[in-house]
């Protein structure tokens, strides 16, 4: 029974943020430490629950290693989410907040974050599928949370068009795929699969599907919708879309690729390899000419989202686990350079040009940067790298080499801005001196996250702990 | 038990030193003297384990390599990744080119002004990685030194360069880079194909001959990349005329010889079918390094891009020596890559010397050097002498043990490149005799004032490197059956 406690905790974690607020304080640091506080309980009582078999609660309420770990990788990110987001609500003298109502903006993302927890958990379609909405519909809000902002409007108006659109398609894949199989629980669905001939209505079922979550997971030729929504959103919310909202919709893939259509799987990796070579080069060509920081961490994070496809085409075990290993690596990454961003973005646009002088400024934040990003090209020792090498050994098993070869010397193009970047901020001088202020908290967590990015990759902890329990 | 630690110290001792730098005070002398100290300890311990493994190595008659000090432990248990590092008679002799250039380096960088730590803790971290590639035998562990590079390169030549320094940066990184890709393209591809990256082990399994045929031209030509073979040569001239000394000295001493080193330790030796079959194309690629390289360093004006080109024939050299596959030539292409590390070493830190004296690098304004400075003077035509193959410099015994090595190569193509090579040295004599006789004799242009004699740093780094080759050029026997208990593995390899 050990095993649910935390999703039930989770469920719990909105619904307390905003009784929180009705009920007991409208001071907003107790809602930040309670909120802080309760999510770092909550991302280690997960810790503990680590179980060797698949234990099944309430009939279809599935949790497995693969669920767990994901539950912990979307957890973290809320966490990391909330504190990025901290500096937005702050009030000072000199200027207003940028975004009212943590509270709220706390249930929300805890909304979200349960549920990337349900996809994960899911045991047959329909679950599956309030999942993604449950986890979709909280980001329609939170990208518009600056409701001054019409930019923010803009984006999230792209936002719920083209995502309701996606749902649209993914039901209809849905109702193929049941009308295939006559079930919508998973194992069944997998043994229509094995027993019955793939009929041609198999393939427009999983063409629809990863149509579908192709929007989410912003692959080609999907995904032009992100940038737009990345640069209109607010900053937390830009980082939030990029690991959570990603992560949930790999997380839906994979479950349906290695769960109920793993007899396919052979099949299917063809159109994968397709999909996830364009995108990265889709991804890698746009983010080329971007002179907006998160414009070009929207385009980046395309190219990412081809990697990590990359592990699909691999073997069940080695592919989940590859996935996992990536997206915690990932995660730390993406955040340490959003974390950045946002302290250098107090007082200016988030452009290439504010960056300028940076290493002349601070020296700490510049190293950082330049950690995260590149552990985001994959240069070794960093974390970024690391997850690249598992993916592609997952991928080298099953003798996908020429897409190995375009993956990888499309990491030179990604080389390429990401040096952009940092001549910003190492190289060239800035036009005019605007002092950097950073606080001790800010700091100690970019410090927190440098380290993490330096070391999670090379130091062989992180990796054979996970190996021992997925493999 | 001592060597094993020395051995692992060898790449820890340059991160340490970056993190204890980082709460010594910015620009003070005390910073520059603990980057030396901890340099100068690396350069002893690898002479010391120069001296241990020239003790404990017998001739070598296996197709194995003969490993020294191994240390050896599981590192990523998922890819059955391990960490392996040992040290053989090439791999010693190329650590301490390695510290040699790492300390000098430092030594010629002992005027820099400003951001110091920063340039020095990047430069401790390019020493970092050379060093690991030199002891590692694990794929996986090998990659992750080779690459590590890129992470310091662009900043240390960006922003501490000169000139053109963004463009020749970005080129010279982005080329690497696409080296690596299809070094770590290959290797993914020998981990599946065998399931393992320990270089050892798999020098007992062959690859299947299909994806020799398929994967030997990709390894080679992604490791020729940063030798600055051609089609791939393009970075080396804006790279090393943006580059900082240090880092000139760094990448034509070391780097650049880490992709020969990878060429003939890991393309030739795990996959022998592939060599015997693509070798004697490239060979064609080869000429182009060797005949062209020198007639283009002839037309060029610049010291840095002249020496950039002179690099790129030499290092035309040690491919024609691996392309050769006989025992000598491989023997000749080794020596090559040592002997070449020194004299590029010295060439590119006269020319800085030069370079922070006269603010030109241009040869026609400059003229009478040799009466202002006749140290650095002598040093650079020391330098090009061993270039052009001066017997009693190192220069001299690296380049007639290739072509005597090459030629015993039956194939009439190997027979003409080595002729035409043979002949392009004359080619290097007019372009370095030129340069030596624009710059250093004639007239004084510049007042004398402006032109400080060496100081003492600098007359150290000179006088280091001439006996390095003097060493090396009087007495190479010793060194020559030294490097050939790591030869005769790749080449009992190559022909079984």
């Amino acid at each position: 029974m050990i095993a649910i406690i935390p999703d039930i905790l989770l469920l719990l974690f909105p619904f307390l943020m905003l009784a929180f607020k009705l009920f007991l304080t409208q001071a907003q640091t107790a809602h930040k430490n309670f909120a802080f506080a309760y999510l770092f309980i909550l991302l280690i009582c997960q810790n503990f629950v680590l179980i060797g078999d698949t234990q099944v609660y309430f009939s279809n309420w599935q949790i497995d290693t693969f669920g767990i770990f994901m539950r912990e990788i979307f957890t973290l990110s809320a966490l990391l989410a909330l504190l990025l987001s901290e500096n937005y609500f702050k009030h000072s003298m000199s200027e207003k907040p940028k975004l009212f109502h943590f509270s709220e903006f706390a249930a929300s993302i805890g909304f979200a974050t349960f549920g990337g927890v349900v996809v994960v958990s899911a045991n047959d379609l329909l679950t599956l599928f309030l999942g993604l909405e449950l986890a979709t519909i909280p980001m329609y809000a939170l990208v518009a949370w600056n409701k001054r902002d019409s930019e923010g409007t803009e984006a999230a108006i792209k936002y719920i068009l083209m995502g309701s659109v996606a749902t649209a398609f993914e039901l209809f894949g849905f109702s193929y795929l049941y009308g295939f199989a006559g079930h919508l629980t998973f194992p069944e669905i997998a043994q229509a699969l094995q027993t019955n001939q793939a009929s041609p209505l198999i393939w427009i079922s999983v063409l629809f599907i990863i149509s579908g979550i192709g929007f989410k997971m912003t692959l080609f030729p999907f995904h032009l919708w992100a940038p737009d929504v990345y640069e209109g959103a607010p900053t937390p919310v830009t980082a939030i879309l990029s690991v959570t909202s990603k992560s949930i919709a790999i997380a839906f893939l994979t479950v349906l690729v290695f769960g109920p259509l793993n007899a396919i799987h052979q099949e299917i990796v063809p159109f994968l390899a397709l999909l996830a070579g364009i995108t990265l080069l889709a991804g890698n060509l746009g983010a080329l000419s971007q002179s907006k920081l998160r414009r070009f961490m929207a385009f980046s994070s395309i190219s990412q989202a081809g990697y990590i496809l990359i592990a699909l085409l691999g073997n069940s075990p080695e592919g989940k686990y590859a996935i996992i290993y990536y997206l915690f690596l990932y995660t730390f990454s993406n955040y340490l350079a959003f974390f950045i961003f946002s302290t250098i973005s107090k007082d200016q646009s988030e452009t290439f040009i504010s960056l300028n002088g940076l290493s002349e400024k601070s020296k700490f934040l510049a190293i950082a940067l330049l950690i995260a990003l590149m552990s985001l090209a994959g240069i070794p020792p960093l974390a970024g790298f690391f997850g690249k090498l598992q993916i592609f050994t997952a991928a080298a098993e099953n003798k996908h080499y020429f897409l190995i070869l375009f993956a990888v010397l499309n990491n030179v193009l990604a080389l390429y801005y990401y040096i952009q970047v940092l001549k910003s901020a190492w190289i060239d001088k800035p036009a005019k001196e605007i002092a950097l202020s950073v606080s001790t908290k800010q700091k100690t967590i970019i410090l927190i996250l440098t380290l993490s990015v330096l070391l999670l990759g090379f130091l062989p902890f992180l990796s054979n702990n996970l190996s021992i329990a997925l493999l | 038990m001592f060597e094993k630690v020395l051995l692992n110290l060898l790449w820890i001792l340059p991160f340490l030193t970056v993190l204890f730098s980082i709460p010594i005070k910015e620009n003070s002398p005390r910073l520059k003297r603990f980057h030396l100290a901890s340099a100068g300890i690396v350069l002893l311990s690898s002479i010391y384990l120069l001296v241990r493994v020239f003790q404990n190595t017998v001739s070598n008659t296996s197709s194995q390599f003969q490993l020294l000090f191994e240390t050896k432990f599981n590192w990523l248990n998922a890819i059955s990744a391990n960490y392996f590092i040992g040290i053989d008679a090439l791999s010693s002799m190329m650590l301490v080119l390695a510290a040699i250039i790492i300390f000098t380096g430092i030594l010629a960088t002992w005027r820099l002004e400003k951001n110091q730590k920063i340039f020095f803790g990047f430069f401790q971290i390019l020493a970092a990685s050379v060093y690991g590639v030199f002891i590692s035998f694990d794929l996986v562990l090998f990659f992750v030194f080779y690459e590590m590079e890129a992470l310091c390169m662009y900043l240390l030549i960006a922003g501490f360069g000169s000139g053109n320094k963004d463009y020749g940066a970005k080129k010279l990184t982005l080329t690497l880079a696409i080296g690596s890709s299809m070094i770590l393209a290959v290797f993914l591809g020998i981990y599946a194909e065998t399931g393992t990256w320990n270089l050892l082990k798999l020098s007992d399994i062959v690859l299947p001959e299909n994806f020799q045929f398929w994967a030997f031209p990709i390894l080679f030509l992604g490791f020729a990349v940063s030798s600055s073979l051609f089609p791939f040569h393009f970075w080396s001239p804006a790279g090393h005329s943006a580059a900082p000394t240090a880092v000139s000295m760094f990448a034509a001493g070391v780097m650049m010889k880490m992709g020969a080193y990878g060429c003939l330790r890991i393309a030739i030796y795990l996959m022998p079918e592939g060599a015997k079959i693509w070798l004697p194309y490239l060979l064609l690629l080869i000429a182009f390094n060797v005949i062209v390289g020198p007639f283009i360093a002839m037309r060029h004006k610049d010291l840095k891009f002249i020496t950039a080109y002179s690099s790129i024939s030499h290092l035309g050299l040690i491919f024609l020596g691996l392309a050769a596959m006989t025992p000598i030539a491989f023997r000749g292409a080794a020596l090559q890559m040592v002997s070449h590390g020194f004299l590029t070493g010295l060439f590119f830190a006269t020319i800085g010397m030069i370079y922070s004296r006269t603010h030109t690098r241009d040869i026609t304004q400059m003229s009478g050097l040799m009466k202002a400075i006749p140290f650095i003077g002598v040093g650079f035509v020391i330098a090009g002498f061993a270039g052009l193959g001066l017997p009693g410099l190192s220069g001299f015994v690296a380049e007639a043990t290739i072509f005597v090595g090459s030629f015993e190569n039956p194939s009439p193509l190997c027979r003409v490149i080595t002729i035409l090579a043979i002949l392009s040295i004359t080619a290097t004599a007019i372009y370095i005799l030129r340069c030596a006789n624009k710059m250093l004799h004639g007239p004084l242009n510049i007042p004398k004032e402006s032109l400080p004699q060496a100081y003492f740093e600098e007359k150290c780094i000179i006088v280091f490197y001439i006996v390095c080759l003097l060493i090396l050029g009087i007495f190479p026997a010793p060194f020559a059956e030294f490097l050939d208990t790591s030869i005769f593995p790749i080449y009992s390899n190559l022909m079984r």
